[in-house]
């Protein structure tokens, strides 16, 4: 018996250590960064000037890709996990929608960041910080929700293609009636729509408004 | 029965050894610039529904039911807390990137449209923390035109 307490004691200072090291860790990473947006109407935001051809509010949503894209294949892995979630997804397989989103988790930890120029870094840095996050979500969700976040996941993965590049042929089309009737695009390898938003029962809702490459 | 009078004495000794075990409080007076109250404009009905019913577990700052001492409730509360704040932090929304915001302001709205957040674990102990109809209306409505704005 006095024994067990021994053991609780020295169990109990060990956590003690344990967690008081963990605050710090955190409470240095907890710094507020010096963005402020107090102002919120976003209209000096650079990175949407060329989409100024496009009145629509929805259109702010993605960055605009230009018709022939760099070539580059380093983005070929997300893309290729991004389109296994959409397929899956267009099959209703939130089992593939899953799998897919690991692909992507394990893409993004391989992609080689050291070929990134100061001013691509920034913005690719946020593109993983929320699509990583997508796709932690996806990993996790039934399929409504999969589906969700698949929205965003296509902006982000829109916006990759515009900062970085692909050698692949996409297509960019949109569905009017996802996004909470605001519309939302998806990417894809062919030309014929097949609607991921809501799997078979609209699989042919949409249409293609841009070809990449 | 002669196992029982192991066990319990046993259990009780594992009960009171846990109580030494400390839990990290989360707990802050300082409101931070990145908080959404000072990152948005905020209508104080909204903001007051937000403190409420979501702070608690999306801040850096909770309000502690007297039980949250006894382990191993604290436990399974530091764990709530973690993950709630990681999902989306109030105290912190200032500081994500507009992408980020957009997406999480989005979740919001949903999470609550669908009933999923507040939590009802957390609104049987906490019944003001209730969302009646009228307030998810009143939020979604003004979350999606924020989101529309940025």
């Amino acid at each position: 018996m006095k024994k067990s307490i021994y053991v609780l004691a020295l169990s109990a200072l060990f956590f003690t250590a344990c967690k008081t090291d963990k605050k710090q860790a955190e409470s240095n990473s907890m710094q507020p960064s010096e963005m402020n947006m107090k102002e919120a109407d976003g209209h000096d935001h650079g990175d949407h000037d060329h989409d100024a051809t496009m009145g629509e509010d929805s259109s702010k949503e993605e960055r605009n890709i230009d018709a022939t894209t760099q070539k580059n294949s380093a983005t070929s892995a997300i893309i290729d996990s991004y389109l296994q979630i959409k397929n899956a997804l267009v099959e209703d397989s939130k089992e593939g929608a899953a799998k897919g989103g690991t692909m992507m988790l394990t893409a993004f930890a391989d992609f080689d960041m050291s070929q990134l120029n100061e001013s691509q870094h920034k913005e690719y840095m946020e593109i993983l910080d929320d699509a990583k996050e997508q796709a932690e979500h996806i990993v996790k969700s039934p399929i409504d929700h999969q589906r969700e976040h698949f929205e965003n996941l296509s902006v982000d993965v829109n916006d990759l293609i515009a900062l970085l590049g692909t050698d692949k042929t996409l297509y960019q089309s949109k569905c009017p009636m996802a996004g909470e009737g605001k519309g939302a695009i998806w990417l894809s390898e062919y030309k014929e729509i097949k609607n991921p938003f809501f799997g078979s029962k609209m699989i042919s809702c949409g249409s293609v408004e841009k070809q990449i490459n | 029965m002669k196992l029982l009078k192991k066990i319990v004495p046993f259990l009780l000794v594992v009960f009171v050894g846990i109580q030494f075990i400390p839990t990290k409080r989360n707990q802050s007076t300082e409101v931070l610039e990145t908080d959404f109250s000072k990152t948005f404009t905020v209508p104080a009905n909204i903001q007051n529904m937000f403190e409420k019913s979501c702070y608690d577990c999306h801040s850096n700052n909770t309000n502690y039911p007297w039980y949250n001492k006894i382990q191993p409730i604290s436990w399974l509360l530091e764990n709530h807390i973690k993950e709630g704040k990681k999902e989306f932090n109030f105290s912190e929304f200032g500081a994500y990137s507009k992408r980020k915001q957009k997406n999480k302001l989005k979740s919001l709205a949903s999470q609550i449209r669908d009933n999923e957040m507040p939590m009802e674990s957390y609104t049987l102990i906490h019944s003001d923390a209730k969302l009646s109809d009228s307030d998810k209306e009143q939020i979604i409505v003004w979350v999606n035109k924020l989101r529309d704005s940025l």
